[in-house]
């Protein structure tokens, strides 16, 4: 008896605790219709003014270009070099192996000031920062991570056989690469991209430190932030978590990840 | 000489501290089916690896046609291997599995396709030609697997243990396609499994190995009568082996004292030595039952029980001693000998049909 | 032998060039700034010399050691209160759903993970402010105005807001792995739910536990947003002294020395985590 209370117990818990994660995407998307400047209860008028103010400021504008600008080369060359990382990790075996999976793995645990303060300094050394070009090496490091932890996914799944296979038919190990470990990554391949540049579209931190005046979205969202209490922001918010959102589910129905998620006994 | 394809000449493979082949040498002919035989760990998929090219021999050397292979690697050899998951590419349709192998070599599109064509009607794949590997049987992809390998017309076509994963009926019907396969191409087969039945039904010659060493090399039927020793003897399984020690040698038999009784024994090719322990095996198919004045050797077993396989009955029975004593005669002989479980049996067989094994090793 | 070049070729093209690129813009960078935590600046520029002056002036001010303190503290009981709050939901989630619900829990969980923090901890501020959506909730019920904005719960929310879905995301990867058996024998055993959780799922994935436990402090001690934004700033973190020190007066020296502490405070939680979490095994 007492296992069904903590059974639906457990569940409206989970549902509490899935409420208040999602809240401040709820409410963000509320008030962004709200008439009131000031975000409080009861809700006023509905209105897009906010929407409208938000596609029509230039500088914003600037900057959703500039962040589709900026993401969408991260996401590439990302997955590039994340599948070489995984590939490498997969087949070949060196000195040092190690300390190479943790230089790929590192760049998400290093907070986001420390990343960004080093770059600033760095890049600015050998003249490369305050411009779009500093945004895009750092988040190509930045990213590099989750396109080889995902595509290292997918690798460990595939039967050892299958290269082995196309060296047998006389496939050297370009051509194995090509038409047989690639094509069989393929979903992986195009999850990582699109990943990648979610993790770049969203990136802020790093960003503001080097980006100087060419900002993007999330780095104008920080201006703003820094401004007066507006809720262009919510509207901004909400353009921006959409996308993400869009390019994450995307990935996620592109790669499978939901079949594969079993527990151990029913693994076939 | 020049019926030598392939020589496997004292080759050893060595992983760390495991040695996985032992000085093996190999004389592998044109256009035979040679199967290569024993259990897990006993090397043959190594051995098989290495002439792919997908392993490198620590020492020792590999040559096909006298060119040396060694160094070489997968992809410049030309021995097509099926593997025993089939590895076939989940990505692509049979017909681009089939072609792959001509695809890189470069084969312009159009010859490719008609060659691949060829095989696909060969082994009758023309309907499933732009089906994903996938959506096949288990039969089905075992074909695809083999017009990959084929398609290139190679002189050599090597197996990994193919039919393991079939059902009896199916692989029996495989095992048909093998053989009539192998004969009209002409071209050489090399086997490696762990199952006697599949080995000896379809190869000209068999391997036997273990804990990578080879064991004995022949025709099934040789191997059978005429088991080098007492690792191949329990491994074919259908013999009865007893220790005696030699106490007389003459006219190409050997008398021994058991601890059944004094028994005799071909020495056949064997150098035996007077007062030498030794071990001999009778076929359980030459062993004769219910012969009470039988003028050779015989003893008396228990039968324990009996198992029918097709129209054979295999007996089993323990002789005194408590070791078992395994028979083999055909249903209407067991039939009509009118035997009861329990009952104590007179078993016995000629001379000839006993055989002294070679010194163990 | 030129068949082996183009093999090595490949080989080395694959491993060099991620390896090239992290070590030319990460490890690099990283390197540097421990660089100049021992430069100074001379007339707002770096100066190439080697001095302490950074590391000296810096942990002897009080303002670092409150910040140091603070951002510690507060980091901890943000990862032991995520992990809290994190192992009912993480439980209910592995063993008390359907395959079909725990797929879409789990798609729920990864999906903020990947959309703007920024404007996520912003927007606790519709709930938190005097006259936000909590308060107005709360005060038709007769409860004066709570202060929640601009105080280190804020702050705490914040990080909540921040780690919560990577933690109950590691500790349900953790609980799946869990023979199922395990947990039907403890039943059988006539265990309780509650003994159940503490004496066989705990024990069974303490290395999950440690490793959410550990992202969740990493996260959180990094973390600049929530305490600006929530927290109101008045008792800064250690981010946010990196960030005030780089905008006034481009003291990047002193910053990096900071950020260097920083990273060692990390490094060393890491280590002590992971040799807890993995003591005894292999």
């Amino acid at each position: 008896m007492i296992w069904k209370i903590t059974r639906w117990g457990g569940r409206l818990y989970t549902l509490f605790v899935f409420l208040v994660i999602l809240a401040p995407l709820v409410a963000s998307l509320i008030f962004s219709f709200n008439s009131d400047r000031f975000p409080s209860l009861p809700l006023k008028e509905f209105t897009t003014e906010w929407y409208l103010l938000t596609f029509t400021d230039p500088l914003v504008l600037e900057a959703l270009q500039r962040s589709f600008l900026v993401a969408i080369p991260v996401g590439l060359l990302s997955t590039v070099l994340g599948f070489a990382a995984a590939y490498s990790d997969y087949r070949y075996s060196f000195r040092g192996k190690n300390l190479f999976n943790l230089l790929m793995m590192l760049p998400p645990t290093i907070p986001a000031v420390i990343m960004g303060l080093a770059m600033l300094s760095y890049l600015s050394r050998i003249n490369l920062a305050g411009n779009v070009y500093s945004i895009f090496i750092s988040h190509v490091v930045i990213s590099l991570p989750f396109a080889m932890a995902l595509i290292r996914l997918r690798l460990a799944q595939m039967d050892p056989s299958l290269e082995e296979a196309a060296w047998n038919l006389q496939a050297n190990s370009a051509q194995s690469l090509r038409y047989v470990v690639v094509p069989y990554c393929a979903q992986s391949l195009f999850a990582a991209f699109l990943i990648t540049t979610a993790v770049s579209f969203d990136e802020f931190a790093v960003a503001w430190f080097v980006s100087g005046l060419e900002e993007t979205v999330p780095v104008r969202v920080l201006v703003f932030l820094q401004g007066q209490v507006s809720p262009r922001i919510n509207a901004i918010g909400t353009v921006v978590f959409a996308t993400s959102i869009l390019l994450v589910v995307l990935a996620m129905a592109v790669s499978g990840v939901g079949k594969s998620i079993r527990p151990k006994a029913t693994d076939q | 000489m020049e019926n030598i394809l392939i020589e496997v000449d004292r080759v050893t493979k060595r992983f760390g501290d495991y040695t996985a082949v032992t000085q093996t040498s190999l004389s592998i002919e044109r256009g035979e089916f040679l199967a290569i035989m024993g259990s897990s760990g006993c090397g043959k998929t190594t051995l098989l690896r290495m002439l792919a090219g997908l392993e490198e021999p620590s020492t020792g050397e590999i040559r096909l046609d006298g060119v040396l292979q060694n160094g070489l690697p997968a992809w410049e050899r030309e021995l097509p291997l099926v593997w025993q998951s089939l590895a076939l590419f989940p990505f692509l349709s049979v017909l681009d599995n089939v072609a792959f192998g001509l695809k890189m070599r470069g084969v312009p599109k159009a010859q490719r396709h008609a060659q691949t064509w060829v095989w696909l009607k060969k082994l009758e794949l023309e309907e499933f030609a732009h089906r994903n590997v996938a959506q096949l049987s288990g039969g089905q992809r075992q074909r695809v697997a083999l017009a990959r390998a084929l398609v290139t017309e190679p002189k050599v076509l090597l197996l990994d243990e193919p039919l393991s994963a079939l059902d009896a009926h199916l692989s029996v019907r495989m095992q048909a396609l093998l053989r009539s396969l192998q004969r009209e191409l002409g071209i050489t087969f090399i086997y490696v499994t762990h199952s006697q039945s599949e080995a000896f039904s379809m190869a000209d010659r068999v391997v036997v190995m273990s804990r990578g060493k080879v064991e004995q090399v022949g025709a099934p039927k040789d191997i059978y009568r005429h088991p080098a020793n007492r690792f191949v003897a329990e491994f074919i399984g259908n013999v009865n082996i007893f220790k005696g020690r030699i106490e007389g040698l003459s006219n190409g038999v050997a008398t021994l004292q058991t601890s059944l009784g004094r028994m005799t024994a071909s020495i056949g090719d064997v150098s035996a030595r007077l007062g030498a322990e030794s071990d001999f095996f009778v076929n359980a198919d030459q062993i004769l039952l219910n012969t009470a004045d039988y003028p050779g050797n015989s003893i008396k077993a228990k039968l324990l029980s009996y198992k029918f396989v097709g129209n054979m009955v295999t007996l089993y029975l323990e002789r005194e001693g408590g070791e078992e004593l395994k028979v083999t005669l055909p249903e209407p002989a067991y039939d009509s000998a009118g035997l009861k479980i329990g009952d104590l049996i007179c078993a016995s067989w000629p001379t000839v049909s006993a055989h002294l094994f070679p010194e163990s090793h | 032998m030129n068949i082996n070049i183009n093999k090595v070729a490949l080989r080395w093209s694959l491993i060099g060039a991620p390896l090239l690129w992290q070590l030319m813009f990460f490890a690099l960078p990283l390197l540097f700034l421990l660089v100049i935590s021992f430069c100074s600046v001379q007339n707002f520029q770096l100066a190439a010399d080697f001095t302490f002056k950074n590391w000296s002036t810096m942990l002897g001010r009080d303002t670092f050691w409150s910040a140091y303190n603070y951002t510690w503290a507060l980091a901890l009981a943000t990862a032991f209160s995520a992990s809290l709050f994190a192992l009912p939901a993480a439980y209910s989630i592995s063993f008390h759903m359907s395959q079909r619900m725990r797929t879409i829990a789990i798609i729920l969980l990864v999906i903020p993970f990947f959309t703007s923090y920024l404007v996520r901890a912003y927007a606790w501020q519709i709930f938190l402010a005097d006259n936000g959506v909590i308060n107005a909730l709360l005060s038709p019920l007769g409860f004066s105005t709570i202060s929640m904005l601009n105080t280190t719960f804020g702050s705490w929310v914040g990080y909540l807001t921040l780690c919560m879905p990577l933690v109950i995301l590691i500790q349900v990867m953790g609980m799946m792995q869990i023979d199922p058996s395990l947990i039907q024998a403890a039943r059988n055993l006539s265990a309780g739910p509650f003994r159940c959780l503490f004496e066989v799922v705990i024990p069974s994935i303490k290395a999950s536990l440690v490793v959410a436990w550990l992202f969740a402090f990493i996260l959180t001690f990094g973390d600049f947003v929530s305490p600006t934004y929530l927290g109101g700033g008045a008792s800064p973190t250690l981010s946010n002294l990196i960030i005030d020190t780089v905008k006034s007066g481009q003291q990047w020296p002193r910053a990096a020395v900071v950020a260097i502490a920083m990273i060692a405070t990390l490094v060393a939680t890491s280590l002590a985590a992971m040799a807890y979490a993995y003591k005894g095994k292999k």
